[in-house]
């Protein structure tokens, strides 16, 4: 088996007295896409947050292709593309300007036609980021994240509301990144069955089933992956209201 | 990919130059941010001028030069430096903008250094119209001391932009450092002249005042225009408070 490119190795974070994640180990391969599930409070957000650098472990190490990702960011910063959840960006620019801000940041952008192309926002390039739609302003995230050609791709949350057509535009997106690792936190059950290799599966802040889509379905015996979960977790999955 | 072959690449002059643009485009999309610390002096000054101008202070200057410019410079540079600046950073940190920079090859303190300098820039613009306007409208002259007034002006954008980095670091939401910068405005401006001369307050608050940033950029800016030695106690009070500021905000800052 190839190096990892993403390990976590027996990870514990708390807030106050809330344990967001309680000893979460997992290891992600070159090219791998892991989907990331779990309810609300799960400690999804947290582990991810973890592994772009945003948040220190309380215990525990995580590495990104051999970097740490706090100590290293400087370097890991050249080679990872976040999108956050629920990120802002300056409100009073236009899409061109925040997409042209932010390929200067790296020594070999994306194209901007290319990216405004890759998330179907060719008709709001002149949009302020404040004026766009909630499902807009994901998008014109995800391509900040795709911004300078990553080898680690973070997508919290892909495509919460986002619109069918987009949430298709996005999948597509994200097929077309298969020589990069990619960690997907997502609510949506047939998101993570249509792109992930496999997923890890938290619950109160663990991780409680690591494996393909398939495999924890098998485990679960279960006949789909939202069975799954609730035999699993015991909860009920979440649902965000439909994008208009 | 290897760590070996990644190294750390910090954006170049490219980016710097684009973020300042981006800076300059959020502050003029502001139009009370663009237009309260240029236009509020410059009517101030205007009010003051016609009276002030005839009456000889010192060295062939009127009481427009020696009493309303400096007051007028450091309304712009207090407003820039204590409400708008704060506001801005508030308003980044609360939004996420600093925690999405965090994660590219771009450092949130870069955010913090183009801020600063559209901010640098708009003081010298607010200052230059209103001695522009002084200059040609109501026969204001220089400063008797050119390069006093220059370094005073210096070291008075660093005091104020230290008492700013203060608001910004302690104020949680972007409204309440508009209410925070407003109400040090108002206390540095009320103790420092702003409301009037401070022959009206006590004497101990007129001191106090007086070594306050505001207090001690109009005394010192005075001072210059005057052609009289400016009061070391003025610069210390202005470096002091500029250290201050800065040891504050570098402890109490927080990016997200």
């Amino acid at each position: 088996m190839s190096e990892s490119t993403i390990v976590v190795d027996h990870v514990h974070k708390r807030y106050g007295d809330t344990v967001a994640v309680d000893d979460i180990s997992l290891r992600v391969a070159p090219g791998e896409v892991l989907g990331v599930l779990g309810v609300n409070g799960a400690g999804k957000t947290t582990t991810v947050e973890m592994i772009a650098g945003l948040r220190a472990p309380d215990r525990g190490s995580v590495s990104v292709l051999g970097l740490n990702p706090r100590r290293d960011r400087a370097a890991l910063s050249q080679v990872l593309g976040v999108q956050l959840q629920q990120s802002y960006l300056h409100g009073a620019l236009t899409v061109a300007e925040l997409i042209g801000l932010y390929r200067t940041f790296y020594p070999d952008p994306r194209p901007a036609d290319e990216l405004l192309d890759l998330v179907d926002l060719h008709g709001q390039r002149r949009t302020r980021f404040e004026s766009l739609s909630g499902g807009q302003q994901q998008r014109l995230s995800i391509a900040l994240a795709l911004t300078g050609r990553p080898r680690v791709v973070i997508l919290d949350e892909l495509t919460t509301g986002l619109d069918p057509r987009a949430r298709r535009r996005m999948w597509s997106a994200v097929e077309s990144l298969r020589d990069e690792t990619v960690v997907l936190v997502s609510h949506a059950m047939d998101e993570v069955e249509r792109l992930c290799d496999r997923v890890a599966l938290l619950d109160a802040g663990r991780v409680i089933a690591l494996d393909t889509p398939a495999g924890i379905v098998d485990r679960a015996g279960t006949t789909t992956l939202e069975d799954a979960f609730v035999a699993l977790t015991g909860r009920e999955p979440e649902y965000e209201e439909e994008a208009a | 990919m290897s760590t070996a072959t990644i190294t750390a690449h910090r954006p170049g002059p490219a980016a710097w130059v684009a973020l300042m643009v981006c800076e300059a485009k959020m502050v003029i999309r502001d139009t009370a941010g663009l237009v309260v610390p240029i236009g509020l002096p410059l009517l101030i000054m205007v009010m003051n001028a016609s009276a002030a101008s005839d009456e000889e202070i010192a060295h062939g200057r009127s009481a427009l030069d020696v009493y309303v410019l400096p007051l007028v410079f450091t309304i712009v540079l207090a407003t820039i430096g204590i409400v708008n600046m704060p506001s801005f950073l508030a308003y980044y940190r609360r939004s996420g903008i600093l925690r999405r920079l965090a994660v590219t090859p771009a450092s949130p303190a870069m955010v913090l250094v183009a801020q600063l300098v559209v901010s640098l820039v708009q003081a010298v613009i607010g200052i230059g119209i209103a001695f522009g306007v002084a200059l040609l409208a109501f026969g204001a002259r220089p400063p008797v001391n050119g390069w006093a007034a220059l370094g005073v002006v210096a070291l008075a954008i660093a005091a104020m932009y230290a008492a700013g980095m203060i608001v910004a670091a302690v104020a949680p939401t972007p409204n309440s450092a508009v209410a925070i910068g407003l109400v040090g405005f108002f206390a540095l401006g009320a103790l420092g002249g702003l409301f009037g001369g401070t022959d009206a307050l006590p004497s101990a608050v007129a001191r106090v005042g007086e070594w306050l940033p505001f207090g001690a950029s109009v005394e010192a800016l005075s001072d210059a225009w005057a052609g009289t030695p400016v009061d070391g106690a003025h610069l210390i009070a202005l470096a002091v408070a500029t250290v201050v500021g800065a040891v504050v905000a570098a402890v109490a800052f927080r990016w997200d």
